[in-house]
């Protein structure tokens, strides 16, 4: 299985990082919250794998389309 | 004496259409993963039920004894048929034959199936591929002229592709490659859906590079350029998806503004109460929920059909049946922006409201909406004008309308839940929570005063804030009959399919007052 981006849908802050690389997730699991007009945003996993990689930090300001993690197999 | 002779090179020159651009471009039309338009005709009507015209109108040849030679079919195949045993017009693009565009097409055939839509009452279903009808350059060549895009001759097409709207449905399928005409006529509809493997764009990579970039058809207008810029409704994997959408979305919807939208027999019990209603809202204002099982709990169940679900994406928009009664939904979506209106959401609105208006459609809002989206960048997008833009198309409905406020409901954005000056069902959730604005910054606001002169303002702040939120109970706004009623989430279902039968009688047949916009 080929590496999978973890893309952000809106513009926003980086509120928490809930995993670090390496860590195994499920389907659906929290890999990061985002903050946005105060509501805390959850991005999830969009398949089983382990998380190659996190590439921003918290309170950084993402924007919509911005890679934020990446999941391995 | 009969006519057989007659007949039989009839059924010779049918013959020859059906070859259409003859089997090498239909294996490269195949090879591609395309059906060819014929198919793809078949794929969309009822079996057997299209009826073709004009399919011997294309370019002959003849021999030196004036008998046919050759012959190429026009590339626009049009007729009636039927979907689920109603009658539709459908005009396709044949692709075969010289890629599709204007300069193999007989330009009366498009016209004539977009009048026959039109003067007859009957949907349209465009399936578009190439240019549309649309030009090429080459014609300069071989008419020995420029063409004047609209002009003398010209412009009823371009008259009928956007005025159609306003009187029939008007469905577009892209598959393959659509340019320039194409790209209007597809845009140019109620619904449109675009295979994955299909492009769409004003113009294509060869023009573009002209300007300077140098982009493949899918880097320029493919399926996640042109449903999230909102050029196109929905994406789908094949082309049997895509026609299986057209029916879909037309199952909701009557032949023509003089008609009412089809009403069916219930199957889901109207008085069905979804316990997960219960939890659906968290009580945490922080944390966001998931609308769309919010939407399916309270609909007829499996009658949801969303619309549009890339774009604008704090509103969910898309087409349901309460008690049998087909009924146009609007949900915002935490997710986005804490549902709070985007300039492109509020161009989701306008159009969307349009639609239900057209088609006397009633209007259900599940809303949660925190205001317009704030910030530089919702300024630098003009989300103000959007946002009047929304407000105003709301207003203007005539349609009946109900809205249940789930959660926020703040600022003018806040306002719009429903047509103001007309009296539509309202009811809150006990999650409701509203004002003018919000009390994060909006305390700063109205009590500078106060906190500046306080010895801890941090404190002050935290007081104030304290003390209004004491007072912000719903109950307390309905008690001053601010808001007229509050319920168990649980009896929504039961409520909405009242509204939409007591709808029945609030919509008549006919024209809308202002012709809608693509």
């Amino acid at each position: 299985m080929s590496d999978t981006s973890v893309l952000s849908e809106l513009n926003a802050v980086v509120l928490t990082i809930a995993v670090a690389t390496g860590d195994r997730v499920q389907n659906g699991d929290t890999l990061i919250v985002l903050e946005s007009m105060k509501m805390e945003i959850p991005v999830t996993a969009p398949r089983d794998g382990t998380v190659a990689a996190i590439l921003v930090q918290e309170k950084e300001t993402v924007e919509e389309g911005q890679k934020l993690a990446v999941l391995g197999e | 004496m009969n006519w057989r002779a007659e007949l039989q090179e009839l059924r010779l020159r049918e013959q020859l259409a059906h070859e259409m651009g003859g089997a090498d471009k239909i294996k490269r039309q195949h090879d591609g993963g395309r059906l060819t338009v014929r198919e793809r005709i078949d794929g969309l009507v009822d079996a057997g039920s299209f009826h073709e015209t004009g399919a011997i109108a294309g370019s002959a040849t003849y021999d030196q004894h004036n008998e046919l030679e050759s012959f190429t079919a026009s590339n626009c195949v049009f007729g009636r048929a039927r979907i689920d045993g109603r009658p539709v017009v459908v005009a396709g693009d044949d692709f075969t034959v010289r890629g599709g565009s204007a300069d193999a097409a007989i330009h009366e055939k498009s016209l004539m199936a977009e009048r026959l839509a039109a003067e007859f009452r009957l949907p349209i279903i465009r399936i578009i591929e190439g240019s549309g009808g649309g030009g090429s350059v080459k014609t300069i060549e071989t008419k020995g002229r420029a063409n004047l895009p609209g002009g003398v001759g010209q412009s009823m097409l371009f008259h009928y592709t956007s005025a159609n709207m306003a009187v029939v449905p008007v469905v577009a399928l892209g598959l393959g490659s659509v340019a320039g005409l194409g790209a209007a006529r597809l845009a140019a509809s109620h619904y449109s859906v675009m295979t994955k493997s299909s492009a769409m764009f004003v113009a294509g990579p060869p023009v573009v590079a002209r300007v300077g970039q140098n982009l493949s058809k899918q880097e320029l207008g493919g399926w996640e350029i042109q449903t999230r810029s909102g050029a196109v409704d929905h994406a789908v994997d094949s082309e049997e998806e895509a026609f299986a959408c057209a029916r879909r979305f037309l199952s909701y919807l009557p032949n023509s503004v003089h008609e009412l939208p089809p009403k069916l027999d219930g199957d889901d019990d109207p008085d069905r109460r979804d316990e997960s209603l219960m939890e659906a809202i968290p009580k945490d204002r922080r944390k966001v929920y998931k609308v769309r099982p919010i939407i399916e709990a309270l609909v007829d169940r499996g009658s949801f059909f969303e619309m549009g679900a890339m774009f604008g994406r704090s509103i969910v928009t898309g087409m349901a049946r309460l008690d049998g009664r087909a009924v146009a939904v609007m949900a915002s979506d935490p997710y986005f922006y804490g549902g709070s209106w985007t300039a492109t959401a509020c161009q989701k609105i306008v159009r969307f409201v349009d639609l239900a208006e057209t088609f006397h459609l009633p209007v259900v809002y599940l809303m949660d909406c925190p205001g317009f989206l704030i910030g530089i960048e919702a300024e630098r997008a003009a989300t103000i004008r959007h946002g009047v833009r929304a407000m105003a198309a709301i207003n203007q409905t005539t349609v009946p309308w109900c809205t249940i406020i789930m959660r926020n409901c703040f600022g003018v954005a806040g306002a719009v839940h429903q047509p103001a000056g007309r009296l539509a069902l309202r009811y809150a959730w006990p999650s409701g929570y509203w004002g003018s604005l919000p009390l994060e910054g909006g305390i700063e606001a109205a009590y500078r005063a106060d906190i500046d002169a306080a010895a801890d303002p941090i404190a002050k702040l935290a007081e104030i804030e304290q003390r209004l939120n004491t007072l912000r109970s719903p109950f307390r706004t309905a008690e001053a009959f601010w808001v007229e009623e509050i319920i168990d989430p649980r009896e929504s279902r039961p409520l909405l399919c009242e509204f939409a039968r007591l709808s029945d009688k609030l919509v008549a047949p006919g024209p809308s007052a202002f012709p809608v916009r693509p």
